[in-house]
């Protein structure tokens, strides 16, 4: 009696599908990907509500100690010296293109004046919409403020 | 003499695509960054600054936000957890109230994004949505309220 030979095996791996896969991911990374213009650490303050950020709106940064950063969005941050420089910034921004969003991303525990006085150069900039940067609030509460009705 | 001709293979080479496939997706994934890209927006007036209409103190609700995290409503320190509370009848009163935070300069910005986000939140909260709100900067303080 003859035995039907076993067939044959495959040793090697399938890889027929791989490159499918891998620009499955890479379509994902394209779609997702944000390069990020100011990569200033700062620690942001919390709030529930959050709206999505237009893409390519300026950023003016703002650290603990008052070091501002600005970036018009298409390029990295630069430091300027102070406020003052803000408006000169805003101004130009402004005028390339009058509907620009810009994004406040400033430290939780940075003294007010120095938010007011961008502020103020945006205003005066006639910038029309500003994004203060936030991440999500947590339900615990530990951001909270004003609890010191006292 | 014969002589041997090379085959020629008829299929596209890709072999190396899945290799160059993985190289791009390094190369995004070294490169992406998940930031926070949401937040609090904003709207500053359009109109030119003649045209900017004054909101009067006497009229408005002030919520003064003192260095501490202090908040003082109206004169009175206050939770920010009772300040929609206190603004409610106000706003059945007139939905257009106008509110002013007035940070000090000394206080912490958190504080200022803290009040603001609640008094985004009065539709959610109360029902009742605050239209006017208005955060002015010191040089408006000066030239306007005093």
């Amino acid at each position: 009696m003859r035995l039907k030979a076993r067939g044959t095996q495959n040793e090697g791996i399938p890889t027929a599908s791989m490159a499918d896969i891998a620009f499955l991911l890479i379509i994902f990374f394209m779609v997702t990907i944000n390069f990020e213009v100011d990569k200033t650490t700062v620690g942001l303050p919390s709030t529930e509500l959050r709206f999505e950020i237009p893409k390519k709106s300026a950023y003016i940064s703002i650290i603990e100690s008052g070091q501002i950063r600005v970036s018009s969005g298409e390029e990295i941050s630069v430091p300027v010296p102070g406020p003052e420089n803000v408006l000169s910034f805003a101004v130009d921004v402004v005028a390339n293109n009058p509907g620009k969003a810009f994004v406040l991303k400033a430290d939780k525990n940075v003294p007010y004046r120095y938010v007011d006085s961008v502020i103020d150069a945006l205003k005066q900039a006639r910038a029309e919409v500003i994004y203060l940067l936030s991440d999500q609030e947590t339900t615990d509460g530990e951001d909270g403020a004003g609890g010191g009705g006292g | 003499m014969k002589f041997k001709r090379d085959t020629i293979s008829d299929e596209i080479p890709t072999s190396s695509m899945a290799d160059i496939a993985f190289l791009l997706i390094i190369y995004f994934m070294v490169t992406t960054t998940f930031a926070a890209t949401r937040g609090l927006d904003f709207s500053l007036p359009k109109d030119e600054q003649d045209n900017t209409p004054l909101v009067d103190k006497e009229e408005s609700v002030l919520i003064e936000i003192q260095p501490g995290g202090t908040l003082v409503v109206d004169g009175k320190p206050m939770p920010l957890e009772a300040i929609l509370d206190y603004l409610k009848p106000k706003l059945e009163r007139n939905p257009r109230k106008p509110v002013i935070i007035r940070p000090a300069q000394d206080a912490q910005y958190g504080y200022m994004v803290d009040v603001f986000d609640e008094l985004r939140q009065a539709e959610d909260k109360i029902g009742l949505e605050i239209k006017n709100v208005s955060i002015p900067t010191q040089r408006e303080i000066e030239m306007f309220w005093y």
